[in-house]
């Protein structure tokens, strides 16, 4: 058996680019995993997450950098994801085993593939296929909401001032990224 | 030619000159002109031809109400037709032309379209041309269309690039005159969120065309450096160039920004961005438009708009003429001689329809009273006017002012309805306005500066945006107008819409044959329909046809405003949704390996899918699918079927959860197996099918077919939140993280023992059938190993985190070439699966039952699930229903033809004769010969019956036997191997 080896080959792996003054880039080795608060056991999830991460989830629409550098956004009273860099294929895992069982976790690291923008400008940009209003009084920094751009399902983050992260699905990853290239082209 | 009519002052750069052609004619202007100012300033009157009777036509207003001017721009591909001159901002190397004429502009050909008037009235193709019936469609109408019509597209892609874009704010201003800056102005100062558009490159409305002085400066002025406060706010976007087109639901606007137009060349940037603004209020702030009054050959060159003549005069400092003769039935028509005069412009009279002194004192000019004019001369430009009283005038231009009609339009969008002031003789906004919309200053019908200014204001102060400075000072400047819609005593013949040619007469006549409603009027005389949509003709037309009828405007009413304002293009709509990227797609994780295999790809919903790998040799198509075929049934094959959704499902009641949305029973599924199921819609009819691992006590996955992953999805989540949300379930989707791939065939489990790591045991007795669970790959990598099969063969899916998906194919197939293991795509994929008799989308049509499908007894009576109910109606299970078998044709050289239908033999082919169709054929390599399913009444019951299966569409009738739809293996001995 196996003399062989398998090589990991994200579909943006590498994309790192800056038009309009803001850089677009594919953050390397994030890793997503679903957190799903059982029914009538949302406080022992809760619980458990708090004593894992040492952050409570917060509210819908909202997320939290714990101070291991994980990132939770609560999507729905019953869901959240935890992002984090992780290079190996097992986040599920190494998540589930710091819960205890308390919350069910899914792998979602390779259902989604991630770009950054940062820059000024990168509102503008996604003016351009964004449908949420992004000014920071609506969206402030570290809100989330999950919308549509170009027919893609779309998970946003506002990780700083002028820095954003999204997230959409892997297999549509050409043409999220081409949504997004040709949004800064055009304001370039 | 020089700028034989450039006057002084003017907003417009004198210290540089540009170059611009027109009809090859090098002409100059400068930076701020539009076109048709440089049109102007060069002396060129006459700009095109008429849409019908090709008649002589000149520059009418100086903004988007234009009917007359509309010009080609650009050359080749770019080339633009139908443009406005008065709004097309001038540039350096712009290349305009006239449209609409054969043969130069001075001498038309066609114009002798003008001299069969007499026939051509309102709705004569109604009435003519009725006769050789077959004649309409392949002489008459495409004669009448290359007769008629505007400008000419290029017939090539549009080289330019569109855009689109969403705006959130807090206030929406629409306009930018003064009640608009005034309403931006204090809510920005008060902290709003503003979006001040309009469509003018330079922003301050009329106030960049008037002399009238705000707070003791030029209004000019005024607007300027309000436009420059309101730019240095960060709470502000000022969208100049930008028309907002619609007012749609929700506080929803349309705009058009037109980013390039007014360049060389767009430099690689959007020409066009279409905006959708979410605005929490609006003020409409649209201003209004003159309109005109008609009198006989009232559409020569040099007959102008009042206000338009005057905003040449004032903004661009162009004469439109150097004797101006007013006609006017109101104090405005005055205003335009009184700056006309001021800047050295003869103004010998003005006609005056009202019996009254004179508003304005103008030394120098004659006042007309209680006059009219009743024709003009001049063939390609106005010479003269002749009074009704029979005086003459030469003039070279005439400025007409009829009143001015609020641009209300956006307040329609929504149904509402104007409503009749009889002060002003318009129409004004009624009170029905689209919610969050106020409207004010001219767009009211508060048509004097100062109530513009103070309507600005107030409108964003009941909003709650207050700014305690002083209102800017501003006079209310004398507005009395007395209606006049057309001069009676005039002969020849008087234009209403000069766009479409229509006259007084067509109104008249439209009148007496009994189309009367307005709708109707519009569509039998063509009023309003062109691309100004009768924004200079609409409230005069329907006035004359008020006097026909005897009732009044209000009872006559307008037609419906609808969305666009103005025109969009249809390169807007589509922004960047062109070509490739018009909608996404989707790849699946080993497709760069199956690009540089050979493979074909075919679009499966948004997925790009291997179809057959071709190989050298191959003559084709049907050569790869017949070698992909007989290798995974002698030996393996491979095929990546990652596109089939995948959803994970956990909770303490997931169980439950599976055994009420499929129809069969899963309550009892043990971890490790999987089972097939199938999913009902709450009618019972067939609605997906797939299979679900047990993967721990708690968890499973899910899988769909591709096409209804999504729809599973949303159908599963639906009934979790709202159907059973006292059960303990979470799904999500992870149809995109895992690459999986069939592996098929006798060698199947022995490639993968070269794959899989050792400590999982591959052997039948250890991995059976229906056999699932988590392994490692390659050396540690996670898997997912599930011992099911689609072709009917002894067959495995492996799953591996996506981004390992690519080299997982390549180590698929290096690990199998010593089994001479091939890829495969869909169309083996089919083969395989009609050969084995498993239905697929052409048999879950959203048509079919499970009874239909063999698979009635699957439907389990001893629980609930979606659809159970309703599937067991008796007309879903009658015996005689059709069901799902197998046919092959009589003869093994025959070709079979989904969508066939049965017909026993020497039966007619009508519909009562019909016993059912074919729903998927395939070339079965295995058997040789041409192999279908489909559905039959009673069809299992007639194994070995003849029929016809015949389609008239292709006009082809094979005869077929039914026979068992497994046609490979019917006793799945190959699968448990």
């Amino acid at each position: 058996m196996a003399d062989f080896t398998l090589t990991s080959w994200p579909p943006l792996a590498g994309t790192d680019m800056t038009l309009a003054g803001v850089r677009l880039w594919a953050p390397t080795d994030l890793a997503v995993v679903s957190l799903a608060l059982p029914l009538g056991r949302e406080d022992a999830a809760m619980a458990a997450i708090k004593a894992a991460h040492g952050t409570a989830l917060p509210e819908i629409g909202k997320s939290v950098v714990t101070a291991d550098g994980v990132r939770l956004i609560r999507l729905a009273p019953d869901l959240a994801f935890a992002v984090f860099t992780h290079a190996t294929p097992d986040a599920e895992r190494v998540v589930a085993e710091r819960l205890g069982g308390a919350v069910y976790t899914t792998e979602q690291t390779d259902v989604w593939v991630a770009l950054g923008l940062s820059g000024p400008d990168a509102r503008r940009a996604l003016e351009r296929i964004c449908m949420l209003d992004l000014h920071s009084d609506a969206f402030a920094v570290d809100d989330a909401a999950r919308t549509v751009m170009e027919h893609l399902g779309v998970l946003i983050l506002r990780t700083g001032a002028d820095d954003y992260l999204l997230l959409s699905a892997s297999s549509s990853a050409m043409s999220f990224l081409h949504a997004l290239e040709t949004s800064l082209r055009n304001i370039a | 030619m020089s700028q034989v009519n450039r006057i002084t002052g003017g907003r417009i750069d004198r210290s540089t000159q540009i170059a611009f052609t027109f009809n090859g004619k090098v002409m100059h202007g400068h930076p701020g002109d539009t076109l048709a100012s440089a049109l102007l300033a060069n002396g060129q009157r006459l700009v095109g031809r008429s849409f019908k009777y090709h008649r002589p036509r000149g520059i009418f207003t100086a903004g988007s109400e234009e009917p007359n001017a509309l010009v080609e721009l650009r050359r080749g591909a770019a080339q633009e037709p139908n443009t406005r001159a008065t709004t097309a901002e001038l540039f350096d190397g712009l290349d305009a032309r006239s449209q609409n004429h054969r043969g130069p502009l001075g001498f038309d050909f066609m114009a002798v379209t003008d001299l069969l008037s007499p026939f051509l009235a309102a709705g004569f193709y109604y009435k003519t041309f009725m006769w050789p019936r077959a004649f309409w469609e392949k002489l008459y109408e495409p004669a009448i269309r290359d007769a008629a019509g505007l400008g000419r597209l290029s017939g090539q892609d549009d080289p330019d690039i569109y855009d689109k874009g969403y705006l959130h704010c807090d206030l929406l201003v629409i306009g930018s005159g003064p009640a608009g800056l005034m309403a931006a102005r204090t809510a920005a100062r008060a902290g709003a969120r503003v979006i001040l558009a309009d469509e003018d490159f330079a922003l301050g409305g009329r106030l960049n065309a008037e002399t009238l002085a705000v707070d003791g400066r030029a209004g000019a002025d005024w607007a300027a450096e309000t436009v420059a406060e309101l730019a240095a706010m960060s709470n502000v976007r000022l969208l100049g160039r930008t028309t907002v087109y619609g007012a749609y639901d929700h506080g929803v606007y349309g705009a058009l920004e037109r980013c390039t137009d007014h360049l060389a060349d767009s430099g690689g940037k959007p020409r066009q961005v279409l905006w959708r603004i979410y605005a929490k209020r609006a003020v409409l702030a649209a201003g209004a438009t003159e309109r005109p009054i008609a009198f006989g050959n009232n559409d020569r060159p040099g007959v102008m708009l009042a206000g338009a003549v005057r905003a040449y005069a004032n903004r661009w400092g162009v004469a439109p003429g150097r004797r101006v003769a007013i006609f006017s039935n109101n104090d405005d028509g005055w205003r335009t001689a009184a700056d006309l005069m001021a800047r050295g412009i003869e103004v010998p009279a003005v006609i005056d329809s009202r019996d009254r002194a004179a508003p304005l004192d103008l030394p120098g000019t004659r006042h007309v009273r209680a006059g009219a004019v009743a024709d003009t001369q001049g063939r390609k430009g106005l010479r003269r006017i002749t009074l009704t009283d029979g005086q003459m005038i030469d003039v070279d231009c005439l400025a007409v002012s009829g009143g001015w009609n609020p641009n209300v339009h956006l307040t329609c969008h929504q149904r509402g309805r104007p409503a009749w002031r009889d002060d002003l003789s318009a129409f004004v906004p009624g009170g029905d306005l689209p919610p969050g919309m106020v409207v004010a200053g001219a767009a009211n019908g508060a048509l004097t500066l100062g109530a513009a200014l103070r309507e600005g204001r107030a409108a964003v102060e009941a909003m709650g945006y207050a700014d305690k400075t002083p209102l800017p000072e501003a006079e209310d400047e004398p507005r009395d107008c007395a209606p006049m819609w057309h001069v009676k005593d005039s002969r020849a013949r008087a234009w209403l819409d000069l766009q479409n040619d229509v006259t007084v007469k067509d109104v008249k006549q439209a009148h007496q044959e009994g189309f009367r409603a307005v709708e109707h009027l519009k569509r039998y005389t063509t009023l309003g329909m062109a691309t100004d949509q009768g924004k200079t003709a609409n409230i005069p037309a329907l006035a004359i046809m008020a006097e026909c009828t005897g009732k009044t405007i209000p009872e006559t009413g307008t037609t419906m405003f609808r969305p666009p304002y103005t025109p969009v293009p249809i390169g807007a709509l589509a922004g960047r949704a062109r070509g490739r990227h018009f909608r996404p797609y989707r790849l699946t994780p080993s497709h760069d390996w199956a690009k540089a295999n050979g493979a074909t790809f075919v679009e499966v919903g948004n997925w790009l899918r291997a179809q057959w790998f071709a190989r050298p040799g191959e003559a084709g198509w049907r050569d790869s699918v017949d070698r992909e075929v007989r290798t995974t049934r002698t030996s393996v094959g491979i095929c990546d079927v990652t596109t089939l959704g995948k959803i994970d499902i956990q909770g303490r009641d997931a169980a439950e959860f599976l055994n009420r949305v499929y129809c069969n029973g899963f309550a009892t599924l043990a971890v490790g197996k999987v089972r097939y199921g199938l999913m009902l819609r709450e009618d019972g009819v067939a609605y997906d099918d797939g299979t679900t691992a047990r993967l721990a006590e708690h968890h499973y996955v899910m899988t769909t077919t591709t096409a209804n992953a999504v729809t599973v999805f949303r159908r599963l989540e639906f009934a979790r939140q709202c159907l059973w949300p006292d059960l303990d379930v979470h799904l999500i989707s992870t149809t995109d993280g895992w690459a999986q791939f069939a592996v098929a065939g006798p060698k199947s489990r022995d490639l993968l023992r070269k794959v899989v790591d050792a400590d999982q045991d591959l052997s039948n007795e250890a991995f059976p059938f229906m056999a699932c669970g988590a392994v490692t790959v390659c050396g540690g990598t996670p898997a997912r190993l599930f011992r099911i099969s689609f072709s009917g063969e002894m067959a495995y899916e492996i799953a591996v985190p996506a981004r390992y998906g690519n080299a997982m194919m390549g180590v698929l197939m290096e690990a199998g070439k010593e089994f001479d293991a091939c890829p495969y795509g869909t169309e083996a994929l089919g083969v395989m699966r009609i050969e084995k008799g498993h239905a697929a989308g052409n048999e879950l049509d959203g048509r079919n039952t499970a009874h239909n499908l063999g698979m009635g007894r699957m439907v389990s009576q001893k629980k609930d699930c979606i659809g159970n109910v309703l599937s067991q109606r008796p007309e879903m299970i009658r015996e005689d229903a059709v069901q799902l078998v197998g046919f092959r044709p009589v003869d093994p050289e025959a070709r079979l033809i989904a969508g066939a239908h049965f017909l026993d033999t020497g039966a007619e082919a009508t519909m009562d004769n019909d016993q059912g169709w074919m729903s998927s054929v395939a070339h079965s390599p295995t058997l040789g010969h041409a192999i279908g399913l489909g559905f039959l009444a009673r069809g299992a019951a007639r194994m070995g019956e003849i029929l016809r299966a015949v389609s008239p569409v292709h006009g082809t009738e094979t005869e077929v036997v039914v026979v068992s739809p497994h046609f490979v293996d019917p006793e799945g001995e190959r699968l448990r191997g």
